[in-house]
């Protein structure tokens, strides 16, 4: 194989995930603001324009009232439409047609109606482009029942899970971190990028990975918060602390199993996620391991999120409010060495 | 011995004068097909492709985030 060594950027291994579906399925299409031409200002659909052709992606006007509601229809009617909603932050003007149309029209119909749709979306800050622009919202989706949710950490699994977004028959939320992207004009974690085989395959959902093995403590994750987590990790086993870290890949379905299978092996939870702290993916997951068996704690669950605030432009209010590796690394120290 | 170098006229230089590597698909050493996409250059927010001139063993010069212009010499590959 010519490619077995090549490392793609987490962009790169979207668009291609996408042009591998396209090539084998005429059903399947792209839409959406600035995904053309441009190739999507995050660059998750490079390169499809100049294969594909105008017709199968596809500039829309500046309103996503109209191109996600068109995207439900495309989907009710037979094809398989990708649709990027640029800034997960503008999903105001289109949540209708997201939670009242693509989420319940196959219970709706009596599962007469299949939903193959994809919405892919852009998350995440940290490079100070404020509140509009910087959010997560990982739980304001995963709460409606109806969406499947994908939140990819690197560019294997991001081409997998892209690959299974695109073949599941309901809808799915595809949200990928701006800083994951390996655009040249952001920073990108280095373990982002990875090799990336040519030819198709899933990622199944519902799987979460272990992404780092240990026994002292376990970190649940995803997204951004991966790459902190593996470099808190780092600096703990310095300190002779073992954690371990999962990296959940998919929201919904969510892989309780996997964690509460690793908090009885560590006894230790913390919980870290770009999203807002309060009602949110912390407070579910630390749920999900009480609910079960709270005797599997040896000491009390530990959440880290961003505070219940709108997200500053400001770099230093920033970065001084979202999660980063000393503060993961803090957090796990203080749940192992006084255990309370 | 192949040279990998930033294609004359590539861009407007009168206007942008500089780009930088934005990606190395491949790490140094790798084994490259002729042909295969091996890298990415960025000028302004525009991507241009850079693709193996030989098959062989690559050697990155310039690594990712390294400035360029039209002739730079941003790597080789060793035939084999």
């Amino acid at each position: 194989m010519p490619s077995s060594n090549r490392i793609l950027t987490m962009s790169h291994a979207i668009a291609e995930g996408i042009a591998n579906e396209m090539r084998s399925d005429p059903s399947v299409f792209v839409m959406g603001e600035d995904i053309a031409a441009y190739g999507g200002i995050f660059g998750a659909t490079s390169g499809l324009l100049a294969e594909f052709g105008e017709g199968r992606v596809r500039d829309t006007p500046i309103s996503e009232t109209a191109f996600i509601g068109a995207g439900v229809g495309a989907a009710m009617a037979g094809m398989r439409p990708i649709v990027e909603l640029m800034f997960v932050d503008f999903f105001g003007v289109c949540m209708d047609a997201i939670y009242n149309l693509a989420a319940k029209n196959i219970y709706f119909s009596g599962g007469n109606c299949k939903v193959p749709l994809v919405i892919m979306t852009a998350t995440g800050g940290g490079y100070s482009d404020a509140g509009q622009h910087s959010q997560t919202l990982h739980a304001t989706f995963a709460h409606m029942p109806g969406l499947k949710i994908a939140v990819p950490s690197n560019a294997y699994d991001a081409k997998g899970l892209m690959i299974s977004a695109i073949r599941d028959d309901g809808p799915v939320l595809y949200m990928f971190h701006k800083g994951l992207q390996g655009l040249a004009w952001m920073a990108s974690p280095e373990k982002a990028a990875t090799e990336v085989p040519d030819e198709a395959y899933k990622i199944p959902f519902g799987e979460a990975k272990v992404v780092r093995p240990g026994k002292d403590a376990t970190i649940v994750t995803l997204s951004m918060m991966v790459h902190h987590s593996l470099e808190a990790a780092e600096q703990l086993a310095r300190d002779g602390i073992d954690t371990e870290v999962i990296d959940l890949r998919t929201l919904v379905p969510l892989d309780r199993d996997a964690v509460f299978k690793s908090v009885a092996k560590t006894g230790r939870l913390i919980v870290v996620d770009e999203d807002y702290s309060s009602f949110g993916l912390t407070a579910e997951i630390i749920t999900s391991v009480v609910e079960r068996d709270p005797t599997v704690l040896k000491a009390k669950p530990r959440r880290l999120a961003y505070p219940d605030i709108p997200i500053p432009y400001s770099r230093p209010m920033e970065q001084f409010a979202l999660p980063n590796a000393g503060k993961i690394a803090e957090t796990v120290r203080e749940t192992v060495m006084k255990g309370h | 011995m192949s040279d990998i170098v930033v294609p004359e006229g590539l861009w407007d230089t009168t206007k942008t004068p500089e780009g930088i590597v934005g990606n190395w698909f491949y790490r140094d050493g790798s084994m490259v097909e002729a042909g295969a996409k091996i890298a990415e250059l960025m000028v302004e927010k525009t991507l241009f492709d850079i693709v193996a001139p030989a098959k062989g063993r690559l050697h990155i010069v310039v690594p990712k985030d390294g400035v360029v212009k039209p002739g730079t010499l941003i790597g080789r590959i060793d035939g084999v």
